[in-house]
């Protein structure tokens, strides 16, 4: 339920602000970052709940290609999701920097597994772009547009289609 | 108007269920004893409705207000015994209290329902009394007609109907007035969103609260001091307090059955009264507590089955005194508790279930082959109505056949952790027994590990353990295709390796289960009818475990029935059993399985006879077996207890002394080696007890290997065989005794001759040894034998009639014909069927014996236990000359 509507939100929002990119009242976001394969990608705030490295992850047997496995998070038995997998990269290998960055999503506790959390980061909507046809990564149906910080670009991810139809 | 205060509104809600809750019970006893009005009772169901026409008055609700009050006037009538609670009134009060109940759970909108028509019958019942109930409440007549030819209780009120010829019509119009009334849905229990709890155990759960709270504070404090022992003693505080908290949060989700029993009544009463039946109901253990997630579960299914028990179960009241039955029927609801779970039996005593219709309707459905059919036992043929896709109704009425077949209640019953049971005797009735766990958060589970993986199984599903040892493997698990089975007591079961069914990826602690040497662990698993062994790497420990729930990824695994959390915070999947069977074709495996083993049967006919046999050893090299069946016990005794006098080694035992045979003085055998302990293996031989003195005892083996009875034959030895690649000398226990004390057997029977003809025994057997065996025993007591290679050529015997046969003893398992074939073909001989048949067996189960009986065997013997078959073949003897 919440899902689709917010989806159609964003993208209003996403289409209104790139034609009106001068609009003074542009809304401001918070993104976290972090890096999956080659790419550095951000998520609005508001879907997490906490990032960790709690990466002692049970495998579950027939589970999805794109789920890692899952773990226990103060009790409850969380499903955690190889976001490398679910762009087409090669699963993500665990390292010093993996982490775990807990979401909400429909009342359910999920963990999406990524090689580096970069940085916490304030942008205005109205500097998102739409992506590129050259980003990489399947057909960008996950994706919700790009920001351009510097040299970096942001490509921000669209957790709710990641979740649902992965 | 009504009154804006949700807070008060909702107590009133709750309030007026409660009072409802207890009335349609109260009614129905009401009825139940109808002239003989109980005033007190009546009293108790007045003071509820005018409890809610009170408190609807005061909150404005108008029309439960007005419903309650013409409700309330008609049972005012009642207790002043001003009129009869007839069956046709209480049905409106039934109906009008149902009603009401629909109201106060849809209470916003109660002000705008149209209850006219319950108002208009209670207000009619009112004014004329039951004496004069006008045609029109087309809801009672039904009932009424139901009532009339009920015997004593309900004779009189009926009696009272002026107008029996009404009977015959209100049934057509019973239809259009039911439907608009919105009764129907509001007899299901409404959904409940809050508990309601014993004072005294929240009290207990705020004691226990507190000592929690006081346990935390210790193990801060402790664990600051370092001190290991303060915090074992806190662990164990923390660990009592936490249990006993799980207990009494437990209890605050106990709900009696009763809840979901109450409304049974009035659903028999109802559908009974419809399909022109009498059924009462006796319902026993409504106090049994369990979890209230089963009280919501467990209701829909108990409704189908009392449902069809009144629909298909019991009869029409014509013919079940035509059965010589009383006019109404019984259903029984039984619940009660049983090793830690909770049984709920259901029975009827209707016409029970047709074997026959059943299998004809599931060949027509094409649910099974005629050949299947043929082999089903009636046990198994009423297994079918379990069957997903067949319905017993021979009709589609609206009380079954609504595609909702038992199939779905049994499915039903197993998603919460429960079993279904049925029998029936046409006739006799049906009865069904439900098992279900006390609550579905706990479970008792049993940890195992494959390729360093932790699962779950639930105790539940698991029959036993069995550890086959690397040496065993070859004997006991066979390969079929891609499929292995387990010989396990005479059957097979097929086996399912957990990485195979779980398709996990070989992990670095550990090779593939099913491949791998070693010893191989196997998990016997139930579900429903399929057994099957779960192959595992490795055996844990049972533990207690919290059950939670999958994400939605992770749905979709019809393996995996949920996760746990362990004592060590990892993450365990529990194993789904029954979704492991379908996702592996258990029954296919089998069937091959059996097949295959019926090849190898029919191939290597000599050995197929698996023995059960006591190993041991007499010193290092020198080898026995026993026949397990013939041991009575084994003890372990010190070597200074064993007196010798006068050559004859003594055990003074139990009071008395114990006569002991070693090995080395009676055949040719090393001394047995010098230690403090032996066993001695304790069998009876001519009425007498003996102690065969085993020094190293080496194990308990089923063993199908060839025994050779030419190399090693002595007296006291039978034969040998190879064991582990090493000789093993099978002894003979009575052979020994023999040897050893031949005064024992002085006053043996010799001679058996039936006038001047020798008696003559056809011996049917496919091993050699055990045809010369046991031939050489009942020769030596006088018989002829005429033996046999298997039941083909002992039936060729028979029919070509040159020999006078006596007594026929088979071997079970053969080539060709075996031994209950024989026994079939004999049986349904006009020549034959007298003859009495004695079966051999090597190992035997309840169930091959059952098999065995159903065929026609007389008496069912061990192989090996001579004086047994003498004394049978000697009973069976001496009863057929009687019969000649």
């Amino acid at each position: 339920m919440i899902p689709e509507n917010s989806l159609a939100v964003n993208d209003t929002e996403l289409n209104v602000t790139t034609q009106t990119a001068d609009t003074t009242t542009a809304t401001e976001m918070q993104l976290v970052t972090f890096h999956v394969g080659e790419l550095l990608l951000g998520i609005p705030i508001e879907f997490v709940q906490e990032i960790n490295r709690n990466l002692d992850m049970t495998l579950v047997p027939h589970a999805p290609d794109h789920v890692r496995g899952v773990i226990n998070l103060r009790g409850e038995v969380t499903t955690v999701v190889d976001l490398g997998k679910v762009l087409g990269f090669s699963p993500t290998e665990i390292a010093t920097g993996s982490r775990n960055i807990i979401v909400r999503f429909n009342e359910e506790t999920i963990g999406l597994l990524v090689d580096s959390v970069a940085d916490i980061l304030t942008i205005k909507t109205a500097e998102i772009a739409e992506t590129p046809a050259n980003v990489p990564a399947g057909d960008g149906r996950y994706f919700n547009g790009v920001h351009r910080t510097g040299d970096a670009l942001i490509v921000i991810l669209d957790v709710e289609e990641v979740l649902a139809t992965s | 108007m009504l009154i804006d205060d949700p807070a008060l509104l909702a107590e009133f809600v709750t309030e007026s269920r409660d009072h409802l809750a207890d009335v349609e019970a109260q009614l129905l006893e009401i009825e139940a004893s109808g002239a003989d009005v109980n005033v007190e009772l009546v009293n108790t169901v007045f003071r509820s409705i005018h409890s809610i026409k009170g408190a609807a008055g005061f909150m404005g609700l108008e029309v439960i207000n007005k419903l309650s009050h013409s409700l309330e006037n008609v049972l005012g009538k009642i207790r002043n015994r001003e009129m009869v609670p007839t069956s046709a009134a209480v049905d409106v009060m039934l109906k009008s209290a149902d009603v009401l109940a629909s109201l106060i759970n849809d209470i916003d909108n109660s002000d705008s329902v149209d209850v006219s028509t319950e108002i208009a019958l209670l207000d009619r019942i009112h004014a004329e009394g039951a004496v004069e109930l006008p045609p029109a409440s087309s809801e009672a007549a039904p009932a009424q007609h139901e009532s009339s030819p009920e015997d004593g209780k309900l004779a009189e009120p009926a009696a009272a109907t002026p107008e029996p010829t009404a009977t015959s019509q209100p049934p057509a119009e019973v239809t259009p007035a039911k439907a608009p009334a919105p009764s129907a849905p509001a007899t299901s229990t409404p959904h409940e969103s809050s508990v309601r709890v014993q004072v005294g155990v929240l009290d207990q759960l705020m004691n226990l609260a507190g000592e929690l709270v006081l346990g935390r504070n210790q193990l801060l404090q402790t664990v600051g001091t370092q001190d290991q022992e303060g915090i074992q003693g806190v662990a164990a505080r923390l660990d009592q307090v936490t249990s006993e908290l799980q207990e009494a949060i437990m209890q605050t989700r106990m709900q009696p059955i009763g809840n979901v029993f109450n409304k049974f009544p009035r659903i028999v009463r109802d559908l009974s009264a419809k399909l022109k039946k009498q059924c009462d109901v006796v319902m026993e253990g409504k106090e049994v507590e369990v979890d209230k997630t089963i009280i919501e579960a467990i209701g829909d299914p108990l409704t189908h089955i009392i449902r069809n028990s009144v629909d298909h179960g019991v009869e029409l009241p014509d013919a079940r005194v035509a059965a010589s039955k009383g006019a109404t029927g019984t259903i029984t609801l039984r619940a009660y508790h049983r090793a830690g779970n909770v049984r709920i039996d259901i029975s009827d005593d209707g016409a029970g279930i047709d074997a026959k219709r059943l299998k004809d309707k599931a060949v027509a459905k094409g649910l099974i082959t005629i050949d299947q059919a043929d082999q089903l036992s009636d046990r198994e043929a009423i297994m079918l109505i379990f069957h997903p896709g067949l319905s017993t109704a021979e009709r589609v009425s609206d009380v079954s056949g609504r595609g909702v077949g038992m199939d779905v209640v049994r499915t039903n019953i197993e998603k919460i952790g429960g079993t279904v049971e049925l029998e029936s005797e046409p006739g006799v009735g049906t009865s069904l027994q439900i098992t279900l766990p006390l609550t579905l958060a706990i479970i008792p589970s049993m940890l195992v590990r494959c390729r360093g993986a932790r699962f779950a199984i639930p105790q539940v599903n698991i029959v036993e353990l069995v550890r086959v040892r690397e040496h065993e493997v070859a004997d006991r698990i066979s390969f079929v295709k891609d499929s292995s089975v387990l010989r396990l007591r005479g059957s097979l079961l097929p086996l399912v390796p957990l990485d195979r069914a779980l398709k996990l990826l070989p992990g670095e602690s550990s090779k593939s289960t099913s491949e791998s040497s070693g010893t191989r662990h196997i998990v016997v698993l139930e579900s429903g009818q399929t057994r099957y062994g779960l192959v595992v790497d490795q055996i844990d420990d049972s533990e207690e475990i919290v059950v939670k729930p999958l994400g939605q990824h992770l749905k979709s695994s019809s393996c995996l029935a949920g996760a746990t959390i362990l004592g060590d915070g990892h993450v365990a999947p529990i194993l789904d059993v029954t979704g492991i069977a379908s996702g592996c074709d258990i029954n296919s495996t089998a069937e091959e399985a059996a097949e295959h083993h019926a090849e190898r049967s029919a191939t290597t006919a000599d050995n197929t006879d698996v023995q059960s046999l006591l190993l041991f050893a007499n010193c290092e090299g020198d080898h026995f077996a026993v026949p397990m069946g013939l041991v009575d016990r084994i003890e372990r005794v010190r070597c200074d207890q064993i007196d010798s006098v006068g050559g004859q080694e003594l055990l003074q035992y139990r009071g008395t002394s114990l006569p002991l045979l070693s090995v080395e003085r009676l055949i040719k055998a090393a001394p047995r080696a010098e230690s403090r302990n032996v066993h001695v293996v304790v069998f009876s031989v001519h009425g007498r007890e003996a102690g065969l003195i085993a020094p190293q005892l080496s194990d308990i083996r089923q063993i199908a290997a060839e025994i050779d009875g030419d190399t090693f034959r002595e007296p006291g030895v039978a034969g040998s065989l190879v064991i582990d690649e090493q000789t093993t000398r099978l002894l003979d226990l009575y052979e020994l005794a023999q040897v050893a004390h031949p005064e024992w057997f002085v006053d043996k029977p010799k001679a058996n001759a039936q006038g001047d003809r020798q008696q003559t025994i056809l011996l049917a057997e496919d091993s050699t040894f055990f045809r010369k065996q046991v031939a050489q025993y009942i020769e030596g007591e006088g018989f002829r034998i005429v033996d046999a290679a298997d039941g083909e050529l002992a039936w060729e015997v028979l029919a070509a009639g040159e020999e006078p046969i006596d007594l026929v003893v088979t071997d079970i398992e053969m080539p060709n014909l075996d031994g209950l074939g024989l026994t079939r073909r004999i049986r349904g001989s006009a020549a034959h069927s007298h003859l009495p048949i004695i079966a051999l067996t090597s190992l035997a189960s309840e169930e091959d014996h059952q098999r065995g009986f159903e065929a026609g065997v007389d008496e069912y013997q061990t192989k090996f236990d001579r004086e047994r078959v003498m004394n049978a073949i000697h009973k069976l003897l001496e009863r057929v000359p009687a019969r000649q």
